[in-house]
């Protein structure tokens, strides 16, 4: 499980590096949610960022080429930490630490943009991993320009 | 057809309240003055209430003058701010954006204020200073505080300056309504972007920028009403963009927002007020911006997404997801806005900056792709800062000369 679960994360991460939209919906579960948390000291309270079933990120990925949007590319550094399976062994937790990184398409000058904490729903259907649920917790809160592509 | 030299560097065939110098978005000296005429002089925004609910609680702010600010709620529930300095030796007195402190402590030499500003406490005082050092001697710096519509707290660091509601001057009057009921933060994020803090306001001063924007040309431009929206200009550098009827599920995915109390459906009133705030109300979010100048070309702006204090849960996710769709870290707006200023922060990189005039000629009939906006806002940085801000530096033709002179 522990593999499965952590190529599955490396996977979700490579696919997004390559705007591969298509074939990071197909590493998730028709029920998948994806939502991104990030904690403000300032206000005192979490905050959502982002919280789109499946059907919502389908959309955000088609609309995107109406959209002026950065065309920096983003790499993405996952290191799963945990997998832990629930008793029958057809899903598991893991949690994983992730870095983001922006390389300026001119000039190519890399710069760290985010760090925080992937917790995924793993599942098993059909003997094959798929993302049931992804919590991404920021740590970092300036994004400077943002992105229109999730981390 | 392409410009040489010498004509790229003509002024711009428009009367000079039409167009304004480059170099008010990269000179040190001209960012320096406006530190001290006009953000050491004016009311800004520095937190809401709901940031401080209990007594006791504090949050700090970065002044857009340069001074620290913490601001207080005391034990008699009255909010107060001070300079975030030790009168002793001038360290930072709260290092937590916030929290609740019935004293304020400085982990230097342990020094105490209490939510008055008194100092409370001088660690082996009577040893080493014996009767020559008295506490009222060194309280803290207060600063001007007032609860504004809506609940905000403004603070301005002078001490002459005419009160919150001649500064607003009406400004907020048609917002105000709809400012009734308490209301809450439920978003707070800080981005800093390298550009001056006018190109931030210029964009939030002007809609003609709608084009860059998918999600609004869809929703709005497209739609009726649109073009009927009007500005109002207020006294003292602000203005408001009437509403219409935002049509939200013209956007694949969009849907119908859940409103804001006595805000017609779809509704959307602006208001900018000056030098660097706006006050955007979007049918089911309140937003509020304030740029925190850091350089002639360096700015943090402060972003707020705001809800009514009695939301239900399901109301209050409702107005996250409408906050976040077009104005969060991921939003489809934010970062289009955020690409458009970054790219003048690039090309208006220094002294030598490839842009010499930036227009804001567009007469319309004071509606939506009017200009009128940016142009009311230097007319009065002009009067504030008692330079022309089509010729500031007093170096061009006759009448920018003489349209200097008159704003001072």
């Amino acid at each position: 499980m522990r593999d499965l679960a952590a190529e599955l994360v490396y996977r979700s991460c490579l696919l997004l590096d390559d705007r591969d939209f298509a074939g990071y919906l197909a590493l998730c579960a028709p029920d998948f949610r994806y939502t991104v948390h990030a904690y403000a000291p300032e206000i005192r309270r979490d905050m959502v960022w982002l919280d789109h079933d499946r059907a919502e990120m389908e959309a955000l990925f088609r609309n995107l080429p109406r959209h002026h949007s950065d065309p920096s590319p983003l790499t993405r550094h996952a290191t799963v930490y945990t997998v832990t399976p629930d008793a029958q062994g057809t899903r598991a937790d893991v949690i994983s630490v992730l870095q983001v990184f922006r390389t300026a398409l001119d000039g190519g000058a890399t710069t760290l943009l985010a760090v925080g904490k992937l917790r995924d729903t793993v599942t098993i259907v059909d003997g094959r991993p798929l993302l049931a649920a992804r919590v991404l917790r920021l740590e970092t809160r300036q994004l400077g320009i943002g992105s229109h592509i999730p981390f | 057809m392409p410009r040489n030299a010498a004509e790229w560097a003509e002024r711009p065939k428009f009367p000079p309240t039409h167009y304004v110098d480059s170099r008010l978005y990269t000179d040190e000296g001209l960012f320096r003055e406006e530190q001290e005429r006009i953000f050491a002089r004016t009311w800004i925004v520095a937190c809401h209430e709901s940031e401080l609910p209990q007594p006791h609680d504090f949050r700090t702010f970065r002044h857009p003058s340069g001074a620290n600010l913490v601001v207080v709620r005391g034990d008699d529930g009255q909010v107060r701010a001070f300079y975030n300095l030790c009168p002793h030796r001038g360290n930072l007195l709260v290092h937590a954006p916030s929290g609740n402190a019935r004293s304020l402590t400085c982990i230097f030499h342990a020094w105490s204020f209490d939510c008055r500003g008194d100092c409370t406490g001088i660690a082996r005082r009577r040893e080493g200073f014996q009767d020559r050092l008295d506490p009222r001697d060194v309280g803290l710096r207060a600063v001007r505080c007032e609860r504004g519509p809506g609940g905000f707290f403004w603070t301005n660091l002078s001490d002459e300056a005419p009160p919150l509601g001649v500064f607003l001057a009406g400004a907020l009057g048609e917002l105000a309504p709809h400012l009734d009921e308490p209301l809450e933060v439920f978003h707070f994020q800080q981005v800093a972007i390298r550009t001056n803090f006018k190109l931030w306001h210029d964009t939030n001063s002007e809609f003609y920028h709608d084009f860059i924007h998918y999600f609004n040309r869809v929703t709005g431009m497209q739609q009726r009403g649109y073009y009927d929206r009007k500005y109002v200009p207020y006294p003292n550098g602000h203005a408001s963009v009437g509403s219409m009827q935002v049509q939200y599920d013209r956007y694949e995915g969009g849907k119908e927002r859940i409103g804001w109390p006595g805000l017609a459906p779809g509704g959307w009133i602006l208001v900018d007020l000056f030098p660097g705030m706006t006050f955007n109300l979007r049918t089911s979010v309140l937003r509020v911006d304030t740029a925190v100048p850091v350089g002639p070309n360096e700015v943090i702006i402060e972003l707020r997404g705001l809800g009514l204090a009695r939301d239900t849960p399901a109301e209050r996710a409702s107005r996250v997801r409408d906050h976040n769709a077009i104005w969060g870290p991921f939003g489809r707006n934010l970062h289009e806005d955020f690409l458009a200023v970054a790219g003048q922060g690039v090309s208006l990189r220094d002294g030598r900056t490839d842009a010499r005039w930036l227009l804001h000629a567009r007469e319309e009939g004071m509606t939506i792709h009017d200009e009128v906006g940016m142009r009311h806002y230097y007319a009065e940085w002009s009067r504030r800062m008692g330079r022309s801000a089509s010729d500031p530096f007093a170096e061009g033709a006759a009448d920018t000369a003489a349209a200097g002179r008159a704003a001072e």
